[in-house]
């Protein structure tokens, strides 16, 4: 559960940053956001982050949950690198 | 800096895949024994199993000169193991009995080195003297480190590029393979080789014991607590069950029960040290005693300097014993991640260089050797782990030296891999090798239903996890093969662009 937990908050750390990249807003959304929503994206995406620590330092102890928390960090970057190689099909399918 | 970090990572690149592949194949060392004995039924050791193993003891071996006694954990592959030395006997002629960890009944299992081989094979290596081995393994994990900090500085874009995996384009995607399983995966790299480096720390920095103390016994002996005298009261011995001794044991220090032994059984009023089985981040290695005589903890008074405790959290981080099975994948999947990246910048190296080539047809020594160097311990490396799990399960078990010859079988079938490739033209050299892996493991699942009462279905109705996981994780590994033998088999080598021709060409000239 709080594996569950550590990792949605790294995931959406994860594509709040990714949404906060130019070169991916074009990809995604087609546009390109203002500085001030990239950076704020940018900004929520490192407190996601932070947050998802957070909470595997209080539940599971730091020393135990910061090890925790450095896999699902890598786990979740991988799903975002895995949803990024395949946006078209995403886009797609997003697409009436 | 590029340079440096292309030589670093490619000299002892083919050792630091093999390192990589066994180590991460080794957070499951304890499954894997598990799986490579499947006459043992899983489940922790019982207290009348316990009692039972120092009934034995008495029973067989009153006047030894010690008695072991070697608890699996509840995850663990191996049985509860007793031994003893006889008296006046040296260690190396001990005498061992396997007892069912439940019912404490001696039972035979086939001979098998089990996942410890893959385990020891990771900084020992095989066929070679063992410092030998932890010199070379030293070396490269240090030019490992060097690599991993050259690498975040040459590749210099991989946190602009972070999310970036693009396919089809060759060179390009190469790269991107590379730059993605490092830098996703970076911190546990870092760790992972740091922590590597500090489990070798008197291999690398002898000097810090040899400076200080007379030698490495009298350093360990002042790091560990000293076995306590055994009391010389002449209370009446009550001699409580050992099943009580180890539970409480555990239960006033918190530790897991590992390794038990007890010097001198038959002598009155002895000590009994508990070695505790890791399992915890950070906790002590040291022995807990036991006074014979009534059964009480002997409280030493000992503790450890932080230096030692920080070296201690280090190893444990680094073999991550101490992992739920949740962390356990998750130190896998990392651990994947570094082996794909270390073998992505193997091939890397050789598909700059093709791109360079003047001649595709007509490459240079040096080249070669790179090309059919990864093929051979790439492929071959992978082959020969399928081969040793087909062999614990083929293997007649009444065989002499059987554990060995498993080890055996694997360096037989990647050396196959090793004499088979250079004929060929390198793509069909990794497509043969690719696929010939594939089948192989594809097989392992096959000839374990075919040979043991533990197949797939069996398993799943039982809800052992542990096999089921073992023979899905064999089934992903034939599907990844199979998979990369098909692009490679499937991939078409784009014509150099003639302006870098031409330009490659007027360099050589």
């Amino acid at each position: 559960m709080i594996h569950t937990a550590i990792f949605l908050l790294s995931l959406s750390g994860f594509i709040l940053l990714l949404l906060a990249m130019a070169r991916h807003q074009q990809d995604w959304l087609g546009l390109k956001l203002s500085p001030v929503i990239s950076r704020a994206l940018r900004l929520s995406g490192f407190a996601a982050l932070a947050l998802s620590f957070a909470v595997a330092g209080v539940d599971f102890g730091w020393g135990y949950g910061s090890v925790a928390w450095f896999g699902w960090l890598t786990m979740a970057a991988a799903l975002v690198v895995a949803l990024n190689v395949n946006r078209e099909r995403i886009l797609r399918k997003g697409r009436p | 800096m590029a340079s440096l970090h292309t030589w670093a990572g490619l000299v002892p690149g083919w050792l630091l895949f093999v390192i990589f592949l066994f180590g991460t194949v080794s957070f499951f060392n304890d499954e894997i024994s598990r799986w490579m004995r499947p006459e043992l039924q899983s489940g922790s050791v019982s207290a009348q199993a316990l009692d039972r193993a120092a009934h034995l003891l008495r029973e067989r071996a009153p006047d030894a000169d010690s008695w072991n006694i070697a608890l699996p954990s509840a995850r663990s592959g191996s049985a509860l193991t007793i031994s003893w030395i006889p008296a006046g006997a040296s260690w190396r002629e001990r005498r061992e009995l396997t007892l069912d960890g439940i019912s404490g009944r001696e039972i035979g299992i086939r001979k098998t080195a089990g996942g410890n081989f893959l385990y020891r094979m990771h900084f020992d290596l095989h066929y070679m003297p063992v410092m030998w081995a932890r010199y070379l393994v030293s070396i490269a994990a240090l030019s490992m480190l060097v690599a991993i900090l050259s690498g975040v500085v040459t590749h210099k874009k991989i946190f602009t590029d972070f999310f970036l995996l693009r396919f089809g384009k060759g060179q390009r995607s190469w790269l991107d393979a590379h730059n993605v399983t490092a830098i996703l995966a970076l911190p546990f790299h870092l760790m992972i080789t740091y922590t590597g480096l500090a489990t070798l720390l008197f291999t690398l920095m002898p000097w810090a014991i040899s400076a200080n103390f007379a030698d490495s016994a009298a350093y360990y002996e002042s790091v560990y607590q000293p076995a306590p005298q055994p009391s010389t009261a002449e209370a009446a011995p009550r001699n409580p069950p050992l099943s009580e001794m180890v539970a409480r044991a555990e239960q006033v220090t918190g530790m897991t029960a590992g390794t038990i032994s007890i010097d001198k059984p038959g002598v009155a009023g002895g000590t009994m040290a508990i070695w505790p089985l890791g399992d915890r981040l950070g906790a002590s290695k040291d022995a807990v005693y036991i006074d014979m005589s009534n059964g009480e903890l002997i409280d030493a008074h000992h503790h450890v300097g932080g230096a030692v405790a920080t070296h201690w959290t280090m190893v444990d981080l680094h073999a991550g014993r101490f992992s739920f099975p949740v962390l356990r994948w998750l130190y896998f999947l990392s651990g994947v991640g570094g082996t794909v990246m270390v073998a992505s910048g193997l091939v890397l190296w050789t598909v700059k260089r093709r791109a360079k080539l003047p001649d595709p047809t007509r490459s240079h020594i040096g080249f070669r050797l790179v090309e059919r160097l990864n093929i051979g311990v790439i492929a071959g490396s992978c082959t020969g782990i399928a081969v040793y799990f087909l062999a614990n399960r083929l293997l007649p078990v009444e065989m002499a030296s059987r554990a060995d010859w498993e080890i055996n079988s694997l360096f037989i079938a990647w050396g196959g891999v090793f004499v088979w490739t250079p004929g060929r033209p390198a793509k069909r050299a990794w497509t043969e090798a690719l696929a010939a892996c594939a089948v192989l493991y594809a097989l392992v699942p096959v000839v374990n239903a075919l040979t043991t009462a533990r197949g797939l279905i069996p398993s799943l109705i039982a809800q052992d996890w542990v096999f089921v996981g073992f023979d899905g994780v064999m089934l992903a590994m034939a599907v990844a093969c199979a998979f990369t033998a098909w692009k490679v088999a499937s991939h078409k080598a784009k014509a150099a662009p003639r302006r870098k021709v031409r330009a490659a060409v007027e360099a050589t000239l």
